[in-house]
């Protein structure tokens, strides 16, 4: 185990040991915020795996979500499944989606790439408002549907495991052969398919684990929300709010990402006392505008950056 | 039969300015601005300002909108585009960053709430048994006037030239003396221009909210993916499909599948010819 990867693991530890303590010490209002911001560290992790090294940019991951959310919802609101059938069957059912993102892929990268897969998630929101509304809700969606855990405590360990079982098993798969081929795919794709590996195997495999956390991750959303509506979910907004935790949080790299979630999210809370109004918006975008376009690289560079300062300081201290 | 051709024709002019207007950054720059939207919402808003709040006549307040959206474009380049240039992926990150920011300032100015706008011209045309508002047909005719100007101003004048000669080959045209600099911040401009007044024309055609810009964008995004990124004439050509696509389905079909029909062909398209009917560069 060389030091990297042990520093890393004590990290994950360090985190997971905050995270499961943090309720005790703070009110139910910020453990619903922390909620929320683990959903959204699942949807970014799930972007990454998919988008963050390979360059097949996901402008559509609402609809993954959208499928997984719209699975169990209706299955457990008409036709009164148990969870625990639901939940699987919704997963299933997103990864499948997962395919259809992926047959682009297969011909089309980049810029082509992201444009098809925002005009997968306008079809679907446009599609579910029309193509039988009784059943789907129409524009409005549907409320009163189950809830797995009750209280703001059971929801935020329910989401902390999900969270830690996802986000530390793909944070492992970026460490492997797995994830340098899949920056390599980012750098040039042609290079990886001439020095023989199969890179229609590697993208597959990519966009099906990233499926599968969008389809957890939406249907538990779902079930934690109690109700599900189009314009909630298939919405340039929260496509907003993924893609931007993953960029200032660094993408690529799982661990950022989850910090760039939960930095969005506190944000948002932190200026809702200063600024009640819709100006909280408009100064939260901005400071991610801002940050962007600093850092394009995101918070994980600015930190590794620091921490690299740190140490040749220490250097030449220890040298002079 | 008369009605959908005469319909779906008029769309189509007011479709080609939206794309032409989004084409012609990519064309030059090789980046796309996905902030694009954002041209025609605040076009839209400030001739809402001109012309219904403060009560200048009409036409100048069209005027100052394209102005608006003139500045507007040269700011986006000038202090976001070229901070990211060369990072393709960045800039397109940026810009839809930007479209979020800007609904937010308009949603802060003007309210949320949808506005209803007086058409440019009231009154209905009829030719034959079919007939179109004054309104969406004035918009065609200013649509094709102005891209009729861009196709003489491309052709004719030596900076328009210029422009054309940095969208072939941009180290070539450095080489013969051509300041890129200048010549990317005038399509911005252009761009911006465009933007705005096709915003006006969006916004009496449908209505004006702070959502309004995610519509034009897919628009702009599916003639040119249609057309060939950075094919003009691609664009043309492909706004009419659409444009006569969306006409059929809308009155023939449902209204509500208008959206439906166009995302289908997007996705088509870049199965079968990934490239578009037109386009040069594969991104």
């Amino acid at each position: 185990m060389n030091s990297n990867l042990r520093r890393g693991i004590y990290g994950w530890i360090a985190f997971a040991a905050i995270m499961v303590i943090l309720p005790h010490v703070v009110g139910t209002g910020v453990t619903r915020s922390f909620v929320f911001a683990m959903y959204l560290a699942i949807f970014a992790v799930s972007w990454d795996i998919m988008s963050g090294r390979t360059g097949y940019i996901s402008f559509g991951h609402p609809f993954l979500i959208g499928i997984g959310g719209y699975t169990t919802a209706l299955l457990t609101y008409h036709l009164h499944w148990p969870l625990f059938l639901s939940i699987p069957t919704a997963v299933v059912m997103t990864m499948i989606g997962g395919t259809l993102f992926f047959f682009p892929a297969l011909r089309i990268r980049g810029t082509y790439f992201a444009l098809v897969t925002l005009a997968f998630m306008e079809l679907i929101y446009g599609l579910v408002q029309v193509i039988a509304p009784k059943v789907t809700g129409g524009t409005r969606g549907l409320s009163g549907l189950e809830t797995i855990v009750t209280g703001a405590i059971p929801n935020y360990y329910l989401a902390l495991v999900v969270l830690l079982i996802l986000g530390f098993t793909m944070w492992l798969v970026i460490r492997t052969h797995i994830g340098t081929a899949l920056s390599a795919v980012g750098m040039d794709e042609d290079a990886v398919r001439a020095s023989g590996i199969n890179v229609t195997r590697l993208k597959l495999f990519a966009f099906m684990l990233s499926a599968f956390a969008a389809g957890l991750g939406g249907a538990l959303y779902v079930h934690y929300l109690g109700s599900i509506a189009p314009r909630a979910l298939f919405d340039v907004g929260f496509l907003f709010q993924i893609l931007v935790a993953c960029l200032l949080g660094g993408a690529g790299t799982i661990s950022g990402p989850i910090a760039g979630a939960f930095f969005l999210t506190f944000l948002l809370e932190w200026l809702r006392p200063y600024f009640p109004g819709p100006e909280r918006f408009l100064i939260y975008g901005a400071v991610a505008l801002i940050l962007y376009v600093y850092q394009p690289n995101g918070l994980h560079e600015l930190v590794r950056n620091g921490l690299k300062r740190l140490n040749q300081l220490k250097l030449s201290r220890d040298t002079s | 039969m008369l009605q959908i051709l005469i319909q779906g024709l008029v769309l189509s002019g007011f479709y080609a300015l939206i794309a032409v207007g989004f084409t012609l950054i990519f064309s030059v720059g090789r980046v796309l601005n996905l902030a694009y939207g954002s041209f025609l919402m605040l076009g839209g808003y400030i001739y809402y300002q001109g012309a219904q709040v403060v009560g200048l006549p009409k036409f100048p307040s069209l005027i100052i909108a394209g102005i608006a959206g003139a500045v507007f474009g040269m700011l986006v380049y000038r202090i976001l585009v070229k901070r990211l240039s060369g990072n393709v992926v960045a800039v397109e990150i940026a810009t839809l960053i930007l479209a979020v920011v800007v609904q937010a300032a308009v949603v802060l100015v003007f309210s949320p709430s949808p506005k209803s706008m007086w058409p440019l011209v009231p009154g209905v045309l009829r030719i034959g048994d079919a007939s179109v508002t004054y309104n969406i047909f004035i918009a065609a005719v200013i649509s094709w006037i102005l891209l009729g100007g861009l196709f003489l101003f491309t052709g004719m004048t030596h900076m328009g030239r210029a422009i054309r000669a940095v969208s072939m080959d941009s180290k070539g045209a450095v080489i013969s003396g051509i300041d890129p600099e200048r010549v990317n911040i005038l399509t911005w401009a252009i761009s911006g221009t465009f933007g705005a007044i096709a915003g006006v024309f969006l916004a009496t055609y449908t209505q004006l909210d702070p959502n309004m810009w995610v519509t034009p964008l897919i628009i702009a995004v599916a003639v040119v993916i249609v057309g060939g990124i950075g094919s003009i004439l691609g664009s043309l050509v492909a706004a009419h499909i659409i444009g006569m696509l969306e006409t059929i389905t809308t009155s023939l079909i449902a209204a509500e599948l208008r959206g439906v029909a166009t995302m289908l062909i997007i996705i088509a398209v870049l199965l079968v010819a990934p490239r578009g009917l037109f386009g040069k560069s594969e991104l």
